[in-house]
């Protein structure tokens, strides 16, 4: 019906046609065989002049194409598709070249942690373990495991297996969108994999000519910029350093940050994370003990190779009600500048703003539910940011802390604590049981969906929000 | 995509014919212009129906879909091979032609509620931990609204698609459906009435009661008539309350009625309406409030003529007071479930006077002289002329028996719904009805049960 008022196309483009598709007959617009773009093979027979008065004929599968028809027509995927795999689906749509249209229609709607639901489990097929795993943008991910790789595509099907000289990958980063760094706590140096031709395409290793003891270091964390690539080295007595690598000739750029690594707070960067809005590098380190955890959080000007802010736990500055509290996990929100922890002993979130960091930026985070009572002190925690949201797991247990929307005449002042501190709202992403299953790893969102590893379970899983209800008929 | 062009004309049927051809997708059907402008003054069809002459309409639609909706607009159901396609397709190509209307009457329509067929048929999920804390559905459609921790999760009419939003609340204790995009939404602990779009979950509107001692003012029950909407509200600090009037389009206040400030040991004043319910057939307004205090329950029944202001009616529950309260309008009757007794009693609203008092349903001894609090949490709702009335896990269906002669007292029969497995299971916690659709939840269930007639099973 809107369509109607709306289409002002020439009269081409109301133009009848006719299809013989596998010897069943189809009538349609110029304009539907036109919607596919111009590279599509159906653009190209609608291009066709109808002085001949016989269809087109085209030697392929009718039912697929009355489904992809239907797709063109209304841009969504009608229930007749169940007939066929996703494979099928995405061969035929390839084939007509309306891949994209069909990715559009099936591709879940925007991440939301307040409802979302086990979509999927992907498993590879041998030594299932995942030490570690990348997400793309596009919702593919590529899973460690074993010393090899394994890429699954945006439609969560294998695409591909590498075999690493590695023999366990801990850390994994996507530099190019077919090229992978990783690095390994029992091997040294950081290796770039290409993956689409399953090769090793060069290593980084970090040396000193003029300190003989900088020798067999290991990667700790990976993180990508535009141009460079950043990686945390560790040598075996522990003295540590941030190498910069240029992305293109994948050599050494830069060193910066270099430390002796024999107290909690000049330890190693287990993570980094690079904010392309400040140029910054976020890195931090977190030890936990029988004494509790303690641990830094430092923001480098790789330029300079300065640091520009840090905080230490325990000590450095903060408030004394939290002492005694510090972090046991810390994250970077790239997209909205801010720093989140995650308090060993209260179990509090808080966060900070990094345009304005000062002695104690920390904001508690309030829990107004009063029927989620806090947890308390966790062993076993992991925050991840993700389109806004702050993703926490404890133990087994993943919840979520998403803003509430705001109503347009209240003006959102970040300086302002107490409006800050009740923005948020904690819910859970997942239900009692899910939590069963074991302690999460690692949380990393990409394109619509969220992946989860646990410890000691094969595969990850994959979090997805829905429109459908999924209703369950019981009778 | 246009959505016809013309082509040129087939050889029959005449152009004064009755008859209109239509070619969708390549496939001819024929139909007549009364079929097509059934589907009402100015949609697609009527269009086609109008300017059908000499060419015949071409629609780039699927035939297979289209044949189905004229069955659909010739018979008002759809065909029983319709069951091949998802409802989901058939949602989005009666939206194309614009006959959504349609397809929602034949498929849940409140006037094919058969009470006495329900049976538990589908189950909604929730996602997260939070298990619903209210409950709100479309009457005329069956859209649902479910209020779950901080979340209000939305199902469209045909229960197949949903979408969440994220309120202020921590839990929102008092929902009602506006239109299938907007709620109002309350709570006991959060001060004013939030009227919340659910496309872009945003607060469009904050309904405070100006109460004088300048606190929140917190929502306590809400209710609508097809003009109005009524809420009540009690201050945060709880020395006063009073249900506001609005209307139902505008969300302008028009009225307040029944406004208590509280001085002194005044117990009943104190207690504000935890339910508020508009009773058509007298034009009167039910509102109704229980206290739990040292001495056992107490409450008040109450109802209200909205335009004067005034009490019409009202009893003092003191002796087994009312767990839930409902009116059935049609039977002209108050149903409550006694929180002592856990029995069912009725006031007849015929001959209502000062001196009307209850007629137990049940055993007469529990309402007397019992200390057992056997119906607490018994939820009570009436839909057309039965009376639902929940205990613990199960749901009671009682319903007027009609007897010749009729020398004085009503019948009144109770039915315990579902099949023996549906039976038991976890304390119901909310129960609603929309469209065709019963919709009840149980605590701790992350989900919402769906009962349905069997015989309109898509």
């Amino acid at each position: 019906m809107e369509e109607e008022s709306t289409s002002v196309e020439s009269n081409t483009a109301n133009e009848r046609i006719k299809l013989n598709v596998g010897g069943k007959y189809f009538e349609t617009t110029l304009s539907t065989l036109r919607s596919g773009g111009p590279d599509s093979l159906l653009f190209a027979l609608s291009n066709r002049r109808s002085t001949d008065p016989n269809p087109v004929f085209i030697d392929r599968d009718p039912e697929i194409f009355s489904v992809l028809l239907s797709l063109l027509r209304t841009s969504h995927l009608p229930s007749t598709a169940r007939r066929f795999s996703k494979q099928e689906l995405a061969d035929e749509a390839l084939f007509y070249g309306i891949d994209a249209h069909l990715r559009a229609a099936t591709a879940p709607p925007p991440f939301s942690g307040i409802d979302a639901a086990l979509a999927a489990s992907i498993r590879p097929a041998s030594e299932g373990l995942p030490s570690s795993f990348a997400a793309a943008d596009s919702g593919a991910v590529w899973i460690a495991h074993g010393g090899q790789i394994s890429g699954y595509d945006s439609t969560l099907t294998h695409s591909g297996t590498v075999r690493t000289h590695l023999d366990e990958i801990d850390s994994i980063c996507r530099v190019w969108p077919e090229i992978a760094a990783i690095g390994s706590m029992s091997d040294p140096g950081l290796h770039f994999y290409n993956f689409s031709g399953s090769r090793h395409v060069g290593s980084v290793h970090w040396t000193d000519p003029l300190d003989p003891r900088i020798f067999k270091a290991h990667v700790n964390a990976i993180t990508a910029s535009e141009n460079t690539v950043f990686a945390s080295f560790d040598c075996p007595h522990r003295e540590n350093c941030i190498l910069e690598v240029d992305k293109s000739n994948l050599r050494t750029v830069n060193q910066f940050a270099r430390q002796s690594g024999n107290q909690a707070k000049n330890m190693v960067p287990a993570k980094l994370t690079w904010i392309p809005a400040t140029g910054v590098l976020v890195g931090s380190a977190v030890t936990g003990g029988a004494f509790g955890f303690s641990g830094y959080v430092r923001l480098w000007d790789p330029r300079s190779g300065e640091v520009v802010w840090e905080t230490n736990e325990p000590g450095g500055s903060g408030r004394s009600s939290r002492f005694g509290d510090s972090f046991a996990d810390v994250e970077a929100d790239v997209e909205g500048l801010l720093l989140f922890k995650l308090c060993s002993k209260s179990g509090d979130l808080a966060m900070a703003d990094m345009r304005f960091l000062k002695d104690d930026p920390w904001i508690y985070l309030k829990e107004k539910n009063a029927s989620l009572v806090s947890c308390g002190e966790v062993r076993n925690s992991v925050v991840h940011c993700y389109r806004g949201q702050v993703f926490v797991a404890r133990e087994g247990g993943l919840e979520v802390w998403s803003m509430v929307e705001q109503r347009e005449n209240v003006v959102v002042r970040s300086e302002n604590e107490s409006d800050a501190e009740g923005f948020y709202r904690r819910n859970f992403v997942d239900k009692r049981e899910d939590s069963d299953r074991g302690i999460i790893k690692k949380i990393e969102g990409g394109g619509d969906r969220l992946f989860v590893s646990r410890e000691d379970v094969e595969g990850i899983e994959v979090w997805e929000s829905s429109r459908f209800s999924g209703a369950i008929s019981v009778l | 995509m246009p959505p016809f062009a013309g082509s040129e004309p087939a050889g029959f049927p005449k152009p004064d014919s009755n008859i209109v051809s239509i070619d969708v997708g390549g496939q001819v059907f024929q139909t007549t212009k009364q079929t097509l402008t059934s589907a009402g003054p100015k949609t697609f069809f009527s269009r086609i129906a109008e300017s059908s002459g000499i060419y015949t309409p071409f629609i780039d639609r699927d035939p297979e879909m289209f044949s189905l909706l004229l069955s659909l607009l010739r018979t008002g159901n759809l065909p029983s091979k319709a069951k091949a396609f998802d409802l989901q397709d058939l949602i989005i190509e009666s939206k194309f032609y614009g006959i959504e209307t349609l397809l929602i009457n034949s498929l849940s329509n409140p006037s094919q509620l058969e009470p006495f067929n329900l049976q538990k048929s589908l189950l909604l999920p929730l996602n997260g931990r939070d298990s619903p804390s209210a409950l709100a559905a479309d009457a005329a459609c069956g859209a649902l609204h479910v209020a779950h921790g901080s979340k209000i999760t939305s199902f469209d009419w045909s229960l197949r698609r949903k979408a969440t939003v994220l309120t202020h609340f921590t839990a929102v204790d008092s929902l009602l459906a506006l239109s299938p995009t907007l709620v109002a939404a309350g709570a006991n602990d959060f001060s004013g009435l939030q009227i919340l779009d659910l496309e872009n979950g945003r607060v469009r509107e904050t309904l405070n009661w100006e109460n004088v001692t300048k606190s929140g003012s917190t929502v306590q029950a809400i209710g609508a008539s097809s003009e109005n909407m009524f809420v009540s509200f009690e201050s945060s600090r709880r020395n006063s309350n009073s249900i506001m009037v609005y209307d139902l389009h505008s969300l302008t206040p028009i009225t307040e009625i029944g406004h208590n400030e509280i001085f002194g040991a005044d117990i009943d004043s104190a207690i504000p309406a935890t339910k508020l319910q508009w009773i058509e057939g007298y034009n009167l307004l039910m509102a109704s409030g229980s206290h739990s205090g040292p001495s056992g329950v107490s409450g008040n029944i109450r109802l209200w003529d909205v335009r004067s202001g005034n009490v019409v009616w009202e009893i003092s529950e003191k002796v087994d007071c009312f767990a839930d309260v409902a009116v059935c309008d049609p039977l002209s009757v108050i149903f409550k479930v006694g929180v002592n007794s856990g029995e069912a009693s009725y006031v007849d609203m015929r001959n209502l006077s000062t001196e009307s008092a209850w007629v137990c349903l049940g055993d007469k001894r529990k309402v007397t002289n019992n200390g057992k609090k056997e119906g607490i949490g018994c939820k009570i709702e009436t839909q057309g002329n039965q009376v639902f009335c929940t205990k613990g896990g199960d749901v009671e269906l009682w319903s007027e028996v009609v007897m010749g002669g009729g020398n004085g007292g009503r019948i009144f029969k109770k039915n315990l719904m579902g099949r023996m497995r549906d039976m038991g299971g976890a304390k119901i916690t909310n129960l609603a009805f929309g469209g065709s659709t019963m919709f009840l939840t149980r605590k701790d269930q992350q989900c919402v049960e769906v009962w349905q007639s069997s015989s309109r099973e898509f």
